[in-house]
Order: structure tokens, then C-alpha cells, then sequence
């Protein structure tokens, strides 16, 4: 049996409270607050102490999806993101790269926004980014 | 955050104003109490009595609405009382002169007017905040959500400054956001007028610094900010949308307005962890890897940079998002290829000054605050110590603007919307949850008993809201937390979405942010539905 | 220390064992294996208190048969005992390294050593209830002040069942604290009193004085005096020493009436 307690943060308001997630062979069993944490000091709220249940969740997305004849379809990885890019590619020859908009996520990790807004700027070639912090 | 969090333990008087801190930044609120408890003041502002508000020195409920208004009445009595800090404004202050003469005309009669508070009270609020060295002001939404939203955060920045509070251990003004890393994604140039680290993309400089590190020519042009680019959408200009881990099907505002909208759009991906209410009308659906799925770092409210570790392999066919970028790029024809996020952070910390001596290495489990410029740098704790980033700080002159809507005769109520403690946001994570759907399954709508009793409803009985935009039916729960007058609509039930009721037109012209706080609106009780037979 | 961890392993006398590893100076629960029995070199003892017992009723719950060591001060063999006794956990199979525990600034207990005592502010010993007193200086206020400390520090709760989450000998399938009829759902505080009495009642006859839930709580809530105060009444009335006896508490809730089940091994 392998059990594990992989330090993480909370991923629901800014406070930024330290955790650890319980891990059970290869299954989050429980969050656990981290005691010795600089912000949280071994305490949660009631959204951080539940946080693996979103993850454990059976809503969760399983893979890729492209909607076809209005009706979403299991992808590839390969094909979905062919798809996309093709599609992308159509909007900025005919429109112009500000005819598309990224809204990036209060919600990923640095490094992904970086990419996110990197991919817009660099690829995409448009400013059109923003994210959730008016909402 | 311009201070910490554990900092607000040294203060000697909080402030609290538009923000419901028990609920929403729970973690937070321990350390208000704290200082309470230690014998810091107490000053909450809030047009609901919330939770906080039991343990107040002084507690009121202005008129949603009436922040400025509020703000510059305290002002006005601190400069009459002569408790402003008249060495600092001097040594560290610009345009106190035009700011003064301002809120001259801020009347404790005025005021009262303006924010229905009695002026005793107002006098209590300005006399413990002017007169507590080391005052601290906490302020979230209730602050930011209005078409004054930068009017507001400039005047709370006025009163931080006028007694001296910005650059000292214990005091500072301090936005709660929102989200755990919505202050990651504006540092790391998720805004439409910057790159990472607020570089400027209409700056010559910056732009070449980035075009060069990317090897790619950039635009010069500012691009639309969310609350643009949904009218751009219908006029036309926008065409195609990649959104990434939001449902702004809830969280925009004026959901219908937002449906049409999407319709038009000829292409939308949405990357998400759950099909979502946005990601179901999607073209595209990238299924995301969830935080325990992958590693990183979130930079929380006060600045800290943080590490978090994979605990567990991706769900099934999922990708976390760095990858699914990288793998977009790729295919576009912009090669990226990451071996893992600590790349990605390396590239980014050389091209951030204030990331620019942070690296997993030096993370560890406690992260580091930014600005933190260099591999020595140990991280900076409190800001704007010695000097304010643009040398000195500005007073504004803030003149008080009503909201957009007021209630009238055909909308004779309030409608205010938040968060409740059991849910976070549009409730795609929290109601996903087993525990936390139990504590609350519904919507719900906050009512007064007062106006229960003039409507005859009962706790739970169903209500019709009605606004200029739309109408929704959901249950009463009555409370006393709201004023007679005030309605209160969390946002997380998809089933009855405040942002039917909510304005689309009604934001900050510069911020750009909806006014979700205030919207005028009617009530009754729902007609039952025709029995079967 | 290290050298009987690693015996045990190798000679299968535990499959795995559950203490502590320092990462990146912060004191983190650890599960050591055969399988990676050089890293038992990095066991500690930790200062941070985690509940490793609870940990091992999850690892139970997956694997009836698993065999688990873990380091156990007094408050954690304590736990143990409840848990064997509530058949949470199967003695046989659970090997414990003793830690020995230094004298405590707390009273009553002097082996909950690492939980810092900190003195409340001024504004706490005034309205509230100073969190290092005892039950017999708790129990000298007037009936009015009592009233008034106790309900003051019931409303700062913030609902995050953090008292109950990290108890070690809550163990319960469903919950009295999420019972509709009992304490309404949705509303912050969570009912005064009602929600730390029903917690309060259910722990009598089960709580084994470790201070987690008091070290979790986000308001500092007074819960260890609070429940130390049931368990005092428990004693009185019915002569049980809680964590120390080996029976079941004569003091059950866990009856007919109450549609609440244990968890089955």
C-alpha cells in the first residue's frame, strides 16, 4: 500500500491556505490542513478542509470533446487540438488576429497563465486577454 | 494586498468595508479576530450584517452604493479633528491641497444623507481609524463591484494615506481577492494592457524585451478587457474564444445579453474540469487536469509565491494546462516544448523584475512575497516601506457618484450579490462536493422579515425577482442580515443566476468591472404552479 | 529509533509506518515502507502534532489486513485505545513507538508538550474565555458571565468543521452536525449554541484530550475546556476514564433511536 501527504495550496479564495493532500494508493482520500503553514497555520475553512471532493468528483471531464452537429464527441487529444488550432488559424487569416480573445484563469498556476497570455501575444498575435478579476 | 496576512495581527485598528471576511476569506477573518482579541478596533462597514459585524466597535450599514460617500465624510472629520498625519502627507504625499478642498464639502450632514449613517457613529468610525497609529484597511468586492469601483479602492487609498497607514508594519490597504491565483494571473500579464510584471505592452521597450525572448513580432495595441469583448462579440469583431478554467455564463453579468453573444461567436473552446454551464455551448471542450493532478505555484492575495506538488497521476484522458497550451502552440506552429512547469517558471522569472530572484529551489513550502528582484532578495512583506512605486503618493479628488440603478417605483428594491461560506463562485467546484452541497443544496434569496411580513411570505416560499433584464424564481430565506429595502443573491446556483438580474452597462469606465452590487429590482411572491389533475 | 523502524519493516512485523520527514523545514506525516527503507535515515520526531491514528483507520478502511506502526505520544495511544474499543482499529495489528512526551505549560495533561500555550489577549480574557484555564476556573463565573463568555466565543465559528475533520475519534459515517433537524444548514455562525453542544455531547465518553481540535480551530474556540468539561462529567457520573478504560463509554448515543451507524471495519 503506498500512502503519501503531498503539500499543496488551496485552490478556492486568495487567501492561499497550506495543505496536504492524503493520498491513498494513487486516490486523494482526504485534505489535510498543513500545521506549520506561514499563512493558514494548520487551519482550513470549511471550502479548503472538502478539497479533494471536487477533484474526486465522477463530473469530472474525462477527455477532449468536439461538437459535432451539435452533439459533443469523444476526441483525441491529437484531433481536438488540431481542430482548434485549424480553426484558430481560419478566424486570424480572414479576420485578424483581434477578431479572437483568450480568457485566461484566476485558477491555473503561474506557469499557465504565463503560456495562456504568451500563446495570445506570441501566436496568436492579439492583446485580447484577460481573466476573472472584475468578476 | 500592499501588507501580509499574518501582519494584520499587528494592527492596532482594522477596517473592514465590503467585505463579508468570515465567509469569504475565512483564514483571514481568524486574523482580524485575533487582533480584536489582542485589543486592535474593530471598524466594519458592510450593508449587511455580517458575521464580523457582532464583534465591531463600531458596525454600520451604509447604503449600497454610498462607499465614496462614506469614505470622504470620515475624511472630512478626521482632517476637522486634525487627526491626519500631517509629516507624512508633507514628506511622502502629492495633491493633498486639491484632495482637502474635496472633502470639504463631505458634511457629516451630507454624509448621513448620502449613506443613511448616523453621524455619532461616523464620528466613532473617523475618530478610531485617525486616531490608531498602524490602521489596517481590508476591503474586497463590496468595494470593487460598482461603476465607482476605481473611485472607491483611490478613496480608500486616500484615507490610508491622510493618517499615515501606507508603508508600516500593521497597516497598508488590503484588497482580499478572490480567487487563489487571480493575483498570479494579473502578475503574469493576464490583462489586456500588460505583460507579466505590469510591462506595458504600448511600451517600446517592453515589447521589444518580450519579442525578442519569444522570438515573434507583438502588437502594439491594448487589447479588450472581458466586459468589452462581449459587446465586440455581438458587433461582430470578435469571432472566435478560448476560455480557460471560467464559466463566464454565470459570472458575467446580464446573462442574456451573454447567451446571444456566445451564439454569434463562430468559435469557442472552453478548458475546463467539469462541463460547465460556458464549456456545454462550447465548440471545443479541452478536458484540464485538476491542482492535485499537476505542480506550480499560485501567488495568493498578499503577494506570496507559492509551491504545489503533484499528489496524483492526471484523471483518465486529461491534460494538465500547461500542456494542453503547449500542445495548442505547437499545432499553431509555435513549437513549445516544456519538460516541466519549472521551465516554464525559470522563463518567466527572467523576463519578471518583481519574480526575477524567485525559483522552485528557493520556494520551498513557504514561497516568497514579490517584489522579490533577486536570488538574495528575501521577499518583501510590507510595501511601498520607504517610497510608493511612482516616488510619491497621489491624493484624489473623489467627488460621490450614486450607483447606476437606484430603486424607483417600477423597481422599488435593492438587489445586492456575494458569496455565501459554503460555496465558492459560479459552483462548478463546490457543488461538484459532497459536504459542501449539503450544507447548501439551493439558491436562496436573502429578504428582510419586515418585507416578508408586507409580501406574506414564509421562509422558503418562492420569490419572483424581476430587474430590467430578466426574472428569476427563487426561495426566500429571512433574515435580518439585510436591511428592509435590500435584497441578497449569492451567485453560485446556475438555477437562479443573479447575472439574469445583474446590468451588463452598469461597470467602471476604467476598471472595467460590472457594478454586481447594486441593481434595482421588484419582488413577489411566486404564483404556484397550475395543479395537475 | 530508526534502527527498530527499519527492523520491523524488514521483518514484517509492521508493512508500513506511519511518522515523520522534514520538507524543506517544515515537519510533514510520513508512511515509510520496505519498499523505501532507506528513508526511515530521515524519521523525526515532530513537534507539529498530526493525527496518525486517523491516518491508520483510512488505511485500514482500504485494507482490513494491513499491519501499521506509528510513532504514538500518550494523546495518540490514547486515541488508539478509543478506536479499538469503537472497533476502528484492530490492536493486533497496530505497533506503536512510544514518544516520550516533556512536561506541558497545559494542566491536567502534561503530555501534549508541543502544543505552544499561548496567553489570549486582553479583549479575549475580558468577554470571552481564556483558552488555558481549567474546568474549575471555567466553572467559577457566574451562571450570566458563563453565558455570556461561552456565547461569545461560539459565534465567531465559522462552520469549518475543522474540530470534527481532524478528531481522531470522529469516526462516524454521518454526523449529527450535518443533521438538518438538529442544526440548520447554510448560515454563518453556525446555531449558538446548539451546533458545540451537539459536538460537545458526542464527544463525552470519546475524547481523548488531544488539543487537535483546538489547534485546527481557524477562531481559537476553547473546545479542549469545553469537551474536557463532558468528559469531567462523565467521570463523575459514571466512573469512566475516557481513553484509558477499556470498554465502550456507558455514555452512548450511538443507540436505536439515532440514525447513526459506525463505520464498518
Amino acid at each position: 500500500m503506498k500512502c503519501t501527504f503531498v503539500p499543496s495550496v488551496c485552490s478556492y479564495c486568495g487567501t492561499g491556505c497550506g495543505l496536504l493532500f492524503e493520498t491513498i494508493d494513487g486516490r486523494i482520500n482526504s485534505t489535510i490542513p498543513m500545521k506549520t503553514h506561514p499563512v493558514s497555520q494548520g487551519k482550513l475553512c470549511i471550502k479548503g478542509w472538502n478539497l479533494h471532493e471536487h477533484i474526486n468528483s465522477p463530473m469530472r471531464l474525462k477527455q477532449p470533446m468536439v461538437k459535432t452537429f451539435g452533439r459533443f464527441i469523444n476526441a483525441s487529444w491529437e484531433e481536438a487540438i488540431q481542430i482548434t488550432a485549424d480553426r484558430f488559424k481560419e478566424i486570424i487569416v480572414e479576420h485578424g488576429p483581434d477578431s479572437v480573445g483568450v480568457l485566461v484563469s484566476a485558477k491555473m498556476s503561474n506557469e499557465e497563465n504565463y503560456l495562456a497570455q504568451k500563446l495570445a501575444r506570441a501566436v496568436f498575435g492579439t492583446n485580447n486577454v484577460d481573466h476573472c478579476a472584475r468578476l | 494586498m500592499t501588507n501580509s496576512i499574518h501582519g494584520i495581527e499587528k494592527s492596532n485598528c482594522i477596517f473592514v468595508i465590503g467585505s463579508n471576511t468570515t465567509a469569504n476569506h475565512p483564514l483571514i477573518s481568524r486574523r482580524i479576530m485575533r487582533a480584536k482579541e489582542k485589543g486592535a478596533r474593530l471598524i466594519v462597514a458592510d450593508p449587511r450584517g455580517i458575521q464580523l459585524s457582532r464583534f465591531a466597535d463600531v458596525a454600520i450599514r451604509h447604503r449600497l452604493g454610498s462607499d465614496t460617500a462614506l469614505l470622504n465624510g470620515m475624511m472630512h472629520i478626521i482632517i476637522e479633528n486634525g487627526w491626519q498625519s500631517s509629516a507624512y502627507i508633507r514628506e511622502r504625499t502629492e495633491g493633498y491641497e486639491e484632495f482637502a478642498a474635496s472633502v470639504k464639502m463631505a458634511t457629516p450632514e451630507f454624509t448621513a444623507d448620502a449613506t443613511g449613517v448616523d453621524v455619532e457613529d461616523l464620528y466613532q468610525m473617523a475618530r478610531l481609524y485617525g486616531t490608531s497609529k498602524a490602521a489596517s484597511l481590508l476591503y474586497a468586492m463590496g468595494i470593487t463591484q460598482h461603476t465607482t469601483g476605481v473611485d472607491n479602492v483611490k478613496s480608500c487609498c486616500n484615507l490610508a494615506m491622510l493618517c499615515g497607514n501606507v508603508g508600516i508594519p500593521g497597516g497598508g490597504v488590503n484588497p482580499l481577492r478572490g480567487q487563489n491565483n487571480v493575483q498570479g494571473a494579473c502578475d503574469m500579464g493576464g490583462l489586456p494592457n500588460v505583460f507579466t510584471g505590469y510591462q506595458p505592452v504600448a511600451d517600446e521597450k517592453m515589447r521589444e524585451k518580450f519579442s525578442k525572448a519569444w522570438n515573434c513580432t507583438l502588437s502594439n495595441i491594448p487589447g479588450q478587457t472581458i466586459t468589452d469583448m462581449i459587446p465586440a462579440i455581438l458587433d461582430g469583431k470578435l469571432k472566435a474564444l478560448y476560455v480557460i478554467g471560467e464559466n463566464p455564463k454565470l459570472s458575467d453579468p446580464d446573462w442574456n445579453h451573454l447567451n446571444r453573444a456566445l451564439k454569434e461567436l463562430k468559435f469557442l473552446v472552453v478548458q475546463d474540469l467539469f462541463l460547465s454551464e460556458t464549456a456545454q455551448v462550447a465548440d471545443v471542450v479541452f478536458a484540464a487536469s485538476s491542482l492535485a493532478e499537476k505542480e506550480g505555484t499560485f501567488t495568493n492575495t498578499e503577494r506570496r509565491c507559492m509551491k504545489f506538488e503533484q499528489a496524483v497521476e492526471p484523471l483518465a484522458n486529461t491534460l494538465p494546462d500547461w500542456k494542453i497550451l503547449s500542445q495548442l502552440s505547437t499545432a499553431m506552429g509555435y513549437p513549445m516544448h516544456y519538460a516541466n512547469p519549472s521551465e516554464i517558471f525559470d522563463e518567466l522569472a527572467a523576463l519578471t523584475p518583481s519574480y526575477g530572484g524567485m525559483s522552485y529551489a528557493r520556494l520551498g513550502l513557504d514561497g516568497l512575497q514579490w517584489p522579490c528582484p533577486d536570488a538574495a532578495h528575501p521577499g518583501t512583506v510590507y510595501m511601498h516601506k520607504e517610497s510608493f512605486s511612482r516616488g510619491k503618493g497621489k491624493f484624489h479628488a473623489i467627488s460621490y457618484q450614486p450607483p447606476a440603478e437606484k430603486p424607483d417605483e417600477t423597481y422599488p428594491y435593492f438587489l445586492t450579490t456575494g458569496r455565501m461560506f459554503a460555496h465558492f463562485h459560479t459552483g462548478t467546484m463546490t457543488r461538484t462536493s459532497p459536504h459542501l452541497d449539503i450544507e447548501q443544496r439551493d439558491g436562496y434569496v436573502e429578504i428582510n422579515p419586515e418585507d416578508a411580513a408586507a409580501l406574506q411570505v414564509k421562509e422558503g416560499d418562492m420569490l419572483t425577482i424581476i430587474s430590467r433584464r430578466g426574472e428569476l424564481d427563487v426561495p426566500a430565506r429571512l433574515t435580518s442580515v439585510v436591511n428592509p429595502g435590500t435584497l441578497f443573491l449569492p451567485i453560485h446556483f446556475g438555477e437562479s443566476a443573479a447575472n439574469i438580474l445583474t446590468s451588463s452597462e452598469a461597470f467602471d469606465p476604467l476598471a472595467k468591472i460590472p457594478e454586481y452590487k447594486v441593481s434595482a429590482v421588484n419582488v413577489y411572491k411566486s404564483k404556484p404552479p397550475p395543479e395537475r389533475v | 529509533m530508526k534502527k527498530k523502524v527499519k527492523k520491523w519493516l524488514e521483518d514484517g512485523s509492521v508493512d508500513v509506518f506511519l511518522g515523520y520527514k522534514m520538507v524543506h523545514g517544515h515537519p510533514l506525516p510520513h508512511c515509510f515502507t520496505l519498499e523505501d527503507v532507506a528513508e526511515v535515515d530521515e524519521l523525526i520526531v515532530s513537534e507539529a502534532r498530526y493525527s496518525l491514528e486517523k491516518i491508520a483507520t483510512h488505511l485500514t478502511r482500504q485494507d482490513p489486513k494491513i499491519k501499521i506502526g506509528l510513532l504514538a505520544r500518550d494523546c495518540n495511544q490514547r486515541a488508539i485505545n478509543i478506536l479499538s474499543v469503537w472497533h476502528q482499529l484492530d490492536l493486533e495489528k497496530i505497533k506503536t513507538l512510544n514518544v516520550n512526551c516533556c512536561p506541558s505549560n497545559l494542566k491536567a495533561h502534561p503530555d501534549c508538550s508541543y502544543m505552544t500555550v499561548e496567553t489570549p489577549g486582553a479583549y479575549k480574557q475580558q468577554v470571552g474565555i481564556d483558552n488555558t484555564i481549567d474546568t474549575e476556573t471555567a466553572d467559577a463565573f457566574s451562571k450570566e458571565a458563563k453565558t455570556i463568555r461561552w456565547m461569545y466565543e461560539f459565534q465567531k465559528c465559522i462552520k469549518c468543521y475543522g474540530c470534527r475533520n481532524i478528531c481522531p475519534v470522529c469516526f462516524c459515517t454521518e454526523c449529527s452536525l450535518e443533521h438538518k433537524d438538529l442544526i440548520g444548514p447554510g448560515n454563518l455562525p453556525p446555531q449558538v449554541p446548539i451546533f458545540h453542544l451537539v459536538r460537545a455531547a458526542h464527544m463525552a465518553g470519546r475524547c481523548i484530550d488531544c488539543g487537535l481540535c483546538e489547534d485546527a480551530c481557524p477562531m481559537d474556540i476553547p473546545l479542549r475546556l469545553l469537551y474536557r468539561k463532558v468528559n469531567r462529567i462523565v467521570k463523575d457520573v459514571f466512573d469512566y476514564d475516557t481513553g484509558e478504560s477499556s470498554e465502550q463509554s456507558p455514555f452512548s448515543l450511538i443507540g436505536d433511536s439515532v440514525k447513526l451507524t459506525l463505520k464498518p471495519m
